[in-house]
């Protein structure tokens, strides 16, 4: 709320001591994260002892630097080689991927890393000024709204698909469908795990998304006789043309405030921010065939938004003590190992710790500007070994990642059995971004949905009366009469491979 | 010597051989060598030497949920000293899934030398009841080490609830008994058997709310989308101090320390309503009891450290009396949950399976 | 229409269809055989019952598309990339990972993933048998390196089956 917060927050977070913490915090999130196969919340768990000998405010930086390290790691590895850690950077991998294989990984990494820092640097302005608010708009949000939202985000996910719009509805079905597999969270009943005990839980995303993505590209890439490196074209440039840079203002901002808003919101928010902000992308632009196939703002947005939404999602956790995201329920485990009680006193009980871990997460995205900017030559680089040294590599890494985790072997089958399901449907011109959003966004739908009859005593109004599921579904269906325009399909159609 | 009043059949899952039959189908080129790596197996159980020089390697502790929930934080709490004692380092792996009939089903067929040991909470005895297809017998293929702590719930609603006591509450919820809602974390849940005992002990059939752990049910709690709900101090108490939520009443025999205003279920009306989240190591049932015995003597001075019993003071809770950690008490207390526990979930209906 | 009538089914969306009404049926009829409970108590076979419904009928519309022109743009993807599938390579890909998925718990880390990384390497286009081998060892060593010593993981090198 007011200066002197944030001004102690800067001095604890720049006594040399924390910027080290800081500096190591993000540099092993960045390596972890960039592993295929292990995205932010993996690399937060793995990480998570090595934090546990220091003081809770060195502690806290730490875990925050190797959250959004790992965010961004996690973004390299899914523009370089399709390889999605988690749902937000599927997005990104988007046209990313199709920018390296065009040999503009370079300005790709770029766009990740200054969009990001950018969107860092107003969501922690965000987050000091607004935080308290924000934190009770959240709280508004009940079941019923949920509810709402999800669907809302289902209709903009069609727009994810470059191809034909009904395969992506089947595709995003077909992903809710899978999102039912595991025990159901109202009666226990362990729905389609053919009596397999670890699949109680359910399909893990990183499998899904390693086989969905990764498995199925490295098969479609062994169709093509000549493989001798990933990228078929000559590299082009590592850094950002003043084109580029032109063509990201907009999407930047843009993905940044739709970041910082729906970051706040415990459990779907970011990832509903990466991909509504790449959809609004898509119909803002005026070649929106563009999209999918290396667009630059495809890259822009989702990761700005994504990057304001991992830090606004730290909102719930420290105003109210409520973790909004897997991430964040780590840290309040880590909280309680050095002895502060999360909750909504630690803004007046701690405000050194407070204020010094929202001004060390702009700390942090500098460093990782700093960091990452170097890097990126070094990454694209990568992209030059022999493809037959590089793609075990890839299944190896993504392999054992996944194992990783939950010494689960069926976390290591469900990779097989998504590639095999992926490669035969991108074949038959089915896009997996669609799905995946399915995947992630079905038990919500499914959760809330029934939790707003339970509550509401199976009144089917109450998704109507209450003004914000309203207003949400009244833009769902606004949403869905677009998408259907013959205008808008008729554009779809048209396609450049090649930009000019 | 302990009876346990429960039969069951022989079957014990043998994972090793059955895994090695799928790579052979699987993978048929590799038969010869998967079929060499399973015939050269070691079969054998600890033998009394190994007991000696034990521990001799790193121990692994298997938790049943995820990094940072509450029983994570225990283990990691209780492992530094225990390591310290032991002279071994103790690594705390996290192995989800299924209510942590995963994680116990592992360490059950595990190698029985004392390097595998299980952390589990009161959803060990939980587990018979709610999964009747379990892969092994909480009584028979463990054998427990000793008990750690025993975390008190508190009864919490919203803040703008009707009710101001827990008298009150059980009177206003007889009375609106179909427009009460009842959050819990899902199934099989502390919170959700908490609610149960609940219902029981008032005599009404509520209508359960259940969220994916606690943090979402206690979001929309303090965000007043749900009425009332049954949780550890650990996540409440803050909660409570800061008055976002209501609290009526803690579930344990004696009142917690970091919530002085309220009173035991016991005082307040509820005596039946004794509910806590205790939690007991495990070893595999073959394991030698030297090994067991060390083990045991390791929990008994972290126990007594003074940097656990203070974080555990944070956590609103402590450590159990030092009779209960032994294998003896936390045997008993095993059993009689078991039996507690079977007939409330039957009756209620609530099957993980 | 008469273009499209005379056209011969777009085989991709066929089949694509296909999958999409055998996975919808296969989830409807596995949903209804939980409990299906009603709008107002769902129980947990409603939503895939619902959803697997919905899925059959979007497979069938792509099948009836299919027969009236098929999808634009898959079309046109079909016709500039028409290779064939690269059927035993995708099998030694996928057998390696369910090779690896089988035997790590059983057999270790360093041996499965030899194994493992040697069967996927044999898939790519130029290398052969001792490429393979040199592939594995390599990617073996290099995966002991990051994730067993740099990152600690905490998974045995040698399992069980191989004894203590």
């Amino acid at each position: 709320m007011d200066l002197s917060g944030l001004a102690l927050g800067l001095e604890t977070a720049l006594q040399p001591g924390n910027i080290l913490i800081c500096l190591l915090g993000v540099t092993l999130g960045t390596l972890v994260g960039v592993l295929p196969g292990i995205g932010p919340t993996a690399t937060v768990a793995l990480l998570l002892p090595i934090t546990f000998n220091f003081d809770p405010i060195a502690s806290l930086i730490m875990l925050a630097g190797i959250y959004y390290g790992a965010q961004y790691g996690g973004s390299t590895t899914a523009i370089l080689l399709n390889l999605p850690g988690e749902s937000s950077a599927a997005v990104t991998a988007l046209d990313g991927h199709q920018m390296a294989l065009q040999g503009r990984a370079g300005p790709a990494l770029a766009t990740a890393a200054l969009g990001s820092f950018f969107a860092g640097t107003v969501a922690t302005v965000v987050l000091a000024l607004f935080a308290p608010p924000l934190a009770s708009a959240a709280l508004k949000f009940g079941p019923a709204e949920y509810f709402a939202l999800v669907v809302l985000g289902l209709i903009a996910s069609i727009a994810l698909a470059s191809g034909s719009p009904i395969k992506a509805v089947a595709m995003i079905v077909l992903g809710l469908l899978l999102g039912t597999m595991g025990q159901d969270l109202n009666t226990g009943v362990p729905r389609f795990t053919f009596g397999i005990r670890e699949l109680y839980n359910g399909l893990d995303f990183v499998s899904l998304a390693v086989g969905m993505f990764g498995l199925a590209e490295i098969i479609r890439n062994l169709e093509r006789r000549q493989s001798a490196s990933l990228v078929t074209k000559k590299v082009r440039g590592l850094w950002l043309t003043r084109k580029d840079a032109r063509a990201i203002t907009w999407p930047v901002l843009r993905g940044t405030t739709m970041g910082s808003l729906l970051g706040v919101l415990p459990g779907a928010g970011h990832v509903l921010a990466a991909f509504t902000s790449y959809s609004l992308e898509k119909r803002l632009s005026r070649t929106p065939e563009r999209f999918g196939r290396g667009a630059i703002q495809g890259v822009a947005a989702p990761e700005s938004a994504n990057n304001a939404a991992a830090q606004t999602s730290f909102i719930p956790l420290l105003t109210l003590g409520l973790p909004a995201h897997p991430v964040m329920a780590l840290l309040v485990g880590a909280f309680i190992i050095q002895g502060i009680t999360p909750g909504p006193n630690v803004i007046n009980d701690e405000p050194a710790l407070f204020w010094g871990l929202i001004a060390s997460m702009w700390v942090g995205n500098l460093l990782l500007v700093m960091l990452n900017l170097p890097l990126i030559g070094l990454w694209v680089r990568m992209l030059t070994v022999p493809y037959e040294v590089l793609f075990p590599a890839i299944i190896a890494f993504a392999a054992i990642g996944c194992y990783s985790l939950g010494l689960n072997a069926w976390d290591v089958f469900a990779i097989a059995a998504s590639g095999v399901l992926g490669y035969a449907l991108i074949r038959w011109g089915c896009e997996p971004a669609p799905l995946l959003l399915g995947f992630v966004l079905g038990p919500l739908l499914e959760e809330n949905l029934r939790r707003a009859m339970i509550i509401s005593r199976g009144d089917p109004t109450v998704f109507v009366t209450r003004p914000i599921s309203a207003t949400l579904l009244l833009l769902a269906v606004a949403a869905l009469v677009v998408s259907a325009l013959p205008a808008v399909r008729r554009k779809r159609e048209v396609v450049f491979t090649e930009e000019d | 010597m302990e009876t346990t009043s429960i039969h069951h059949d022989n079957r014990r899952v043998r994972p090793r051989r059955g895994a090695c039959r799928r790579a052979v189908a699987g993978v048929a080129g590799l038969a010869a060598l998967s079929l060499a790596a399973c015939g050269g197996g070691s079969g054998g159980s600890a033998d009394s030497d190994e007991a000696v020089d034990y521990p001799d390697q790193e121990i692994t502790f298997v938790v049943p949920f995820s990094a940072g929930g509450p029983t994570d934080t225990v283990t990691r709490l209780i492992a530094e000293p225990m390591s310290k004692e032991l002279g071994q380092q103790i690594v705390v792996q996290n192995v989800e899934g299924a209510g942590g009939t995963v994680a116990a089903g592992q360490v059950a067929t595990a190698e029985s030398d004392g390097y595998t040991v299980l952390i589990h909470h009161i959803g060990m005895s939980t587990a018979p009841a709610l999964y009747p297809d379990l892969p092994y017998k909480p009584l028979e293929d463990f054998k427990p080490v000793g008990l750690i702590t025993d975390v008190p719930m508190t009864i919490v609603a919203r803040k703008d609830f009707e009710p101001e006591t827990l008298e009150d509450l059980i009177a206003y919820v007889k009375e609106n008994a179909d427009s009460v809602t009842l959050a819990n974390a899902g199934i099989g849940a502390a919170s959700q058997l908490c609610g149960l005992l609940i219902e029981q002990a008032v005599g009404v059939d509520l209508t359960e709310v259940p969220y994916d752990g606690t943090g979402p049910a206690l979001t929309d709690l303090v965000g007043g989308q749900v009425d009332f709900m049954c949780d550890q101090t650990t996540n409440t108490a803050s909660q409570i101090q800061a008055e976002k939520i209501k609290g009526y009443a803690v579930t344990t025999p004696e009142p917690v320390e970091a919530l002085p205003d309220l009173p035991t279920t016991a005082e307040a009306g509820l005596p039946d309503v004794e509910v806590g989240v205790w939690h007991g190591l495990y070893v595999p049932a073959d394991t030698p009891d030297a090994v067991v015995e060390k083990l045991t003597e390791a929990l008994a001075v972290a126990l007594e450290d003074q940097n656990v019993i203070d974080k555990m003071a944070d956590l609103g809770t402590a450590p159990v009396p030092p009779e209960d950690v032994t294998p003896e008490a936390h045997t008993s207390k095993l059993e009689e949950q078991i039996d507690l526990w079977t007939p409330i979930i039957e009756d209620a209906g609530v099957t993980g399976t | 229409m008469a273009t499209a009538g005379r056209r011969r089914p777009f085989v991709p969306d066929l089949l694509a269809g296909g999958v999409f009404v055998l996975l919808g049926l296969a989830f409807a009829i596995g949903g209804a055989r939980y409990d299906v409970g009603s709008a107002l108590r769902m129980g947990p076979g409603y939503v895939p019952l619902l959803l697997g419904g919905i899925l059959t009928v979007l497979g069938l519309v792509i099948i009836a598309q299919a027969f009236l022109g098929g999808d634009q743009p898959a079309r046109e993807l079909a016709d500039q990339e028409r290779a064939p599938v690269p059927w035993w390579r995708a099998a030694l890909l996928v057998a390696g990972v369910l090779y690896f998925g089988a035997t790590v718990r059983g057999m270790g880390l360093a041996p499965t993933l030899f194994v493992m990384t040697f069967l996927v390497a044999l898939a790519g286009h130029r290398s052969g048998v001792v490429r393979a081998l040199i592939t594995a060892a390599g990617l073996t060593v290099l995966c002991l390196v990051v994730f067993v010593y740099l990152l600690q993981l905490r998974l045995p090198l040698f399992g069980t089956w191989l004894g203590r």
